[in-house]
């Protein structure tokens, strides 16, 4: 890539630029070659599966177990798969209200305690940030191994607010880490004038502060959506009937002849839809995001 | 300030309690339960303490030391398949143009779909009949044409091993991306200057001024796949026999179709163990750049 530029430059007079200009050109254009092969490849690999799950979504049983890429479109699978036996319904609004549960606790919780560490100097800082960092490496097997005798004892086996709950285990420490991050990273005179001019600390908060990490706040809360959104092994052991989320309703679309694809599919873009959408509002913070939230 | 306690500890304090409730009390309480043994199909508490036994029973069970070996082997050909496919589509798309742009913005999409989706979306293109990856493959190379990939024990870890690196690479060449974005232009110049070929800047400048970006990289997918759980339970449900059965798939097994819940426990510990190990290095690292 570095020779292509210098292919449309003109070359620098450096005696030491030994290769003579007609071999740069056909370096060149090897590398165009290699580019846009590599472009092509990687294009197919990062759309095929979801283009792919997509248009068999909207496909007939006898188009959906062929690879005809021409086929009469139907709406007949999200119909499938909203009516009982399967009714996706209520897996929707269940998947919906724990995730957005979810986020109505843990991201105000989440969001006073980044404040906390990032305003904030006091002993063993450190130690329990490090420590809010940490618990995220905790395989989500033990919690969930915990959480099911004691539900079972409380039954609130098979609950939404079970689920709130074990969800809180994972977004409340990846969103404290994430907001600390972006109020780490704006300056502190702002807050620093308004005390000179005599606010309280409690005015700071809710006239200054709160509205300057307002960002953050909001893209925090959209990935701990998408994580909660996505969640399986917590309902995959914790849900039968009543709170099973979409990710484990997937797992229901099956009959005699095997898992039916074109309902899967179908249920497949419900699940992805969403998601896809609130991933492109926050698309500029998603990097520095998980990297800073760490992990779930 | 003399009130600045009081409002840190408020602030603070909802936080701990949510997370001392949610993460700390299971965490301990799992690791009491790995010294007892309890099958929850036959009493609702835990019954004896068994001392170590759990943990030594675990050493002598061969289907936990699979899902070690399952899990290591699952680990390396994902992480280095995610590195090695991330920072290609990173080196690709990172000049500035519109093709890019459009591109990068695409990105984050595998990495956003759930996981358990992932897996039932690959296990569709497999399939011999009518996948349409087994299709494209069987067109390239007929030989392959028809072929069972998940019904034999390499491939079967190979494509869930891809399911992953469909979702990570991605997201490892946006970070690449922002990387290369901040690399000092000089030392290419500088390179080029003395006449280094591209394959040369490549491997001389570019990759070791990458190299804690990608350290971290590597440290942050290795945990990710040593926890590898979701797209195990939809592509190959720890299939062929259990060719694919990970650490956690196989403490999910125990625990929640034995419902052996002290053992489980136990072998739930030493994930933990394994994955502190990985967490340990990759706090430094991140710390450390954060420094």
């Amino acid at each position: 890539m570095t020779l292509l530029t210098t292919a449309r430059k003109p070359s620098l007079p450096l005696g030491r630029n030994r290769s003579p200009k007609p071999r740069v050109r056909v370096e060149a254009w090897g590398w165009l070659g290699v580019r846009w092969v590599s472009l092509f490849a990687t294009v197919v690999f990062i759309f095929l599966p979801v283009v792919w799950l997509a248009l068999t979504a909207f496909k007939y049983a006898r188009d959906a177990y062929s690879t005809r890429l021409f086929f009469t479109p139907t709406l007949d699978n999200f119909q499938a798969i909203f009516a009982p036996p399967n009714s996706f319904g209520p897996l929707t609004l269940n998947s919906t209200l724990v995730s957005a549960i979810t986020v109505a606790i843990a991201i105000p919780v989440a969001a006073m305690a980044a404040y906390a560490f990032s305003r904030f100097q006091f002993k063993g800082k450190n130690a329990l940030l490090v420590s809010v960092l940490s618990v995220q490496f905790i395989p989500p097997v033990v919690i969930v191994l915990h959480f099911f005798s004691i539900f079972r004892n409380l039954s609130l086996l098979d609950t939404r607010i079970g689920l709130v709950i074990l969800n809180l285990s994972f977004v409340t420490p990846f969103a404290i880490w994430m907001i600390k991050g972006f109020i780490d990273s704006l300056p502190g005179e702002i807050e620093e004038a308004a005390m000179v001019d005599g606010c309280n600390r409690f005015q700071l908060l809710r006239y200054v502060s709160v509205p300057l990490i307002m960002p953050g706040i909001i893209t925090s809360a959209v990935f701990s959506f998408i994580q909660s959104w996505n969640e399986f092994l917590f309902a995959l052991v914790l849900t039968r009937r009543n709170a099973v989320t979409l990710t484990v309703g997937l797992m229901g679309l099956n009959a005699e002849r095997g898992i039916i694809w074109e309902q899967m599919a179908a249920a497949g873009l419900i699940i992805m839809v969403p998601i896809f959408v609130l991933s492109l509002t926050i698309r500029r913070h998603f990097v520095e995001g998980i990297t800073m939230g760490a992990v779930k | 300030m003399r009130d600045d306690r009081l409002v840190r500890n408020l602030l603070l304090g909802p936080a701990l309690l949510v997370l001392a409730f949610t993460v700390l009390y299971p965490f301990v309480n799992a690791f009491l339960l790995s010294f007892r043994d309890w099958q929850l199909n036959k009493s609702p508490q835990p019954t004896a303490f068994v001392g170590l036994e759990n943990y030594t029973r675990a050493f002598g069970d061969p289907h936990f030391i699979n899902s070690v070996v399952v899990t290591i082997q699952y680990t390396i050909i994902s992480v280095v398949l995610s590195m090695v496919v991330g920072l290609g589509i990173a080196l690709l798309l990172y000049r500035p143009g519109w093709i890019n742009l459009i591109l990068k913005s695409f990105l984050i999409f595998p990495f956003a779909m759930s996981p358990a989706l992932k897996g039932f979306s690959w296990r569709f293109m497999l399939n011999p009949q009518y996948g349409i990856i087994s299709e494209l493959i069987g067109r390239i190379y007929p030989p392959a044409a028809g072929f069972v990939w998940l019904g034999q024990p390499f491939w079967a870890m190979f494509w869930l091993a891809i399911t992953e690196v469909w979702g990570w690479a991605p997201y490892i060449a946006l970070v690449f991306i922002g990387a290369l974005g901040t690399l000092p232009q000089d030392a290419f110049d500088a390179a080029k200057v003395d006449g280094a070929s591209t394959i040369q800047t490549f491997w001389h400048v570019t990759i070791p001024m990458l190299k804690p970006i990608i350290v971290m990289m590597i440290l942050l997918k290795t945990i990710f796949s040593v926890k590898q759980f979701d797209a195990v339970v939809t592509l190959t449900g720890g299939g062929p026999g259990r060719a694919t059965e990970t650490m956690n798939y196989y403490v999910y097994k125990t625990g929640f179709s034995f419902f052996d819940m002290g053992y489980a426990s136990a072998l739930a510990y030493l994930l933990v163990v394994a994955m502190f190990i990985f967490a340990f290095f990759y706090v430094r690292s991140l710390l450390h750049r954060e420094a």
